[in-house]
């Protein structure tokens, strides 16, 4: 499997800050340090989540293309698209964010919050072709 | 008044006990801060320099250890422990006594990058930013302007003499800082077969990984510990940490099979469970290499996928190993993930990345009888990262200092530049943040999103053991390297040792 072809999410703590609430309602929040216990293992909370609308805090990196309606959702910020650089040394703590409308960019070291349903486990898109093991789907984001 | 000189001298030699006379003189003798600053004085006063000659020398480079980041860090760690901070001591500052200011530019640059300053501190010139293991003369990712203008490292010199050799990083373990022990290239991008330009292929330049697994020095590092997995593994090979990745080269060399095809005393480890099982009695040869790229923050390190031993822990089972060798050792041990931290803005893991580069160095200096080991911890160039405001004794380090006149609060550590600045935009409201998460980012003033700089101000060096106390004063960085030389005299071993063969 290629480098580009794979969106996998996976250890470390997230962008667990504690931000202005917004407009938003609340949602339970799940922070990226309580994703993982270890490796690719999801931690207890996170699976309890499975299905559930929540809210995560995290950085947008930069789309892939124009007119696109996902992005990835970073702990850290990410300068480079993790499917325009093969290269690139990319962690592998990070969430595929469905949109339900084109992503309207927000720079990269923005953080924003998202809110959107939790799922897990590999699943293959079928218009990319790309792997992912942690979603948010439907999500909606502000920048804070 | 030379009379009274000599008193005071004399009086201050006496310990903390203040005479009479001298309690009238100084009043504040019994004041807390002046008795314990008597007995710091006593602790100089006893140092005695060392002029044998150094059986090992252990170079400890902190990628990115700016002066504020050891300050830093050594209030973090001391509130982490619930003691004071700022009167708090590292490891290395209270067990590595001499200490000089280091000059870091290069032949081309106000600001360093960790190429050049790597050679400086292993091959005792400046060079230009960007090139490892060659002189002035070579341009940058000019592959035929590097062809007689390699350098010989302190690691070469130890090998042709007979003794051990070692290097351990925390980055990719063909990053500049350890790829300078070995590497000659114009490119420290060049890491692997794929990374190698048109120009460098003709001319036959070769991948900083395969330089290593090929590297002529006597019968090869007794010890590497790092990351960078991948620039040693083919492209069809699958990661064995992570089955979705494959290795990075595509000239069809597998050069983890190659180290262990030239070693019949060898030991190869890529998780943690292999690396505590590894006997150094019985080891000659140990090679880890613990992720496909950089091995993880100390902060994230107890969540890796197949687990990873800690600096201190690698410096420990290096001197292990290394140690058999009577003729004695050169070992490097970097902590190289400093650097990247701050690069991200993230003071938090640059700090906690600090403070275990710091046990490391007790853990050495456990190992070894310190009075035949030379000892020295620098840092290869500064970060833009500050400690500013007036915030109070015992504020928590990574805290809020005080209110900017835009209203807002401010954190006591910040950057100049970097991912924590805002494009055109005010600063963020930190007044419900919390600024001591470990994910927070320390707000900078000009917007650098894919990387915070580098700094130009001087960094120091910190030394114990054999001619340590030639480091003193503001000093070339390429000082390092002579100061080895001078310690362990290995460029005249190493001069015997050929000539007898």
């Amino acid at each position: 499997m290629k480098r580009r072809e794979f969106l996998s999410a996976s250890v470390l703590a997230g962008a667990a800050l504690t931000l202005p609430r917004t407009a938003l309602a609340a949602a339970p929040s799940l922070k990226f340090r309580d994703l993982y216990s270890r490796g690719r293992e999801l931690t207890d909370t996170a699976k309890a989540l499975e299905g559930q609308e929540i809210e995560m805090i995290g950085y947008m990196a930069p789309p892939l293309k124009p007119e696109i309606d996902f992005f990835v959702l970073t702990k850290l910020p990410m300068s480079t698209c993790p499917f325009c650089e093969t290269e690139a040394q990319w962690p592998i703590d990070i969430v595929l964010a469905h949109t339900s409308r084109p992503v309207d960019v927000v720079r990269y070291t923005d953080l924003i919050r998202t809110r959107g349903r939790f799922e897990t486990g590999f699943k293959t898109d079928e218009e990319t072709g790309f792997v992912s093991f942690v979603r948010l789907m439907d999500v909606t984001y502000e920048k804070l | 008044m030379k009379h009274l000189m000599h008193m005071m001298v004399a009086g201050a030699s006496a310990l903390a006990i203040a005479t009479p006379s001298f309690a009238q003189t100084v009043k504040q003798a019994q004041d807390s801060y002046y008795v314990s600053a008597q007995a710091e004085l006593q602790n100089i006063l006893a140092l005695q320099p060392n002029v044998r000659k150094a059986k090992n020398v252990i170079l400890f480079v902190v990628d990115g250890l700016s002066i504020p980041t050891i300050t830093a860090a050594r209030i973090l760690e001391g509130q982490n422990r619930g003691v004071d901070g700022e009167s708090n001591s590292l490891a290395f500052e209270k067990l590595l006594p001499y200490v000089a200011l280091s000059k870091t530019y290069t032949h081309d640059a106000q600001v360093a990058d960790s190429a050049p300053t790597a050679t400086a501190m292993v091959s005792g010139v400046k060079s230009l930013n960007g090139t490892i293991g060659v002189t002035q003369a070579a341009q940058l990712e000019n592959c035929a302007s590097q062809k007689g203008n390699e350098v010989t490292t302190i690691f070469e010199l130890a090998e042709q003499a007979g003794l051990s050799t070692g290097i351990i990083s925390t980055a990719r373990i063909t990053h500049a800082t350890p790829a300078a022990t070995y590497a000659k290239t114009a490119g420290r991008d060049w890491e692997n077969d794929t990374n190698l330009t048109d120009e460098a292929k003709a001319n036959g330049c070769k991948d900083i990984a395969s330089q290593l697994i090929d590297w002529p020095a006597g019968n090869g590092f007794e010890v590497i510990l790092g990351g960078g997995r991948s620039n040693f593994m083919k492209a069809d090979q699958a990661d064995p940490e992570d089955a979705t990745r494959m290795g990075a080269r595509k000239d069809g060399r597998d050069l983890v099979a190659e180290w262990q095809a030239k070693y019949n005393d060898a030991s190869y480890v890529w998780n943690k469970e292999q690396f505590d099982a590894v006997s150094p009695e019985t080891t000659g040869h140990l090679f880890g290499l613990f992720e496909r790229s950089h091995m993880q923050y100390e902060h994230d390190r107890p969540k890796d996928t197949a687990g990873e031993p800690s600096i201190s822990e690698m410096t420990s089972k290096a001197i292990d190993v290394l140690s058999k060798n009577e003729e004695g050792f050169v070992l490097m041990v970097e902590g190289g993930r400093v650097d990247h931290a701050h690069h991200a803005g993230n003071a938090y893991r640059a700090l906690t990345d600090a403070i275990a580069v710091a046990e490391a160095v007790q853990t050495a200096y456990d190992k070894v009888n310190p009075e035949e080991t030379l000892i020295i911890l620098t840092a290869d160039h500064s970060h833009v990262f500050t400690i500013a405001g007036y915030p109070a004794r015992n504020n928590p380090i990574l805290g809020v200092a005080g209110k900017a006149d835009d209203g807002k609060p401010y954190t006591t550590l910040g950057y100049q530049n970097g991912p924590g600045a805002k494009v055109d935009e005010p600063r963020a409201d930190l007044t419900d943040v919390d600024t001591t998460d470990p994910d927070f980012l320390q707000q900078a003033l000009v917007p650098l999103g894919e990387s915070e700089t580098h700094a130009g101000d001087d960094v120091a060096i910190f030394a114990q053991g054999p001619w340590a106390h030639l480091f003193q004063g503001v000093v070339e960085q390429n000082l390092i390297f002579h100061v080895m030389a001078h310690a362990s005299d290995l460029p005249t071993k190493a001069a015997l040792a050929s000539a007898a063969k």
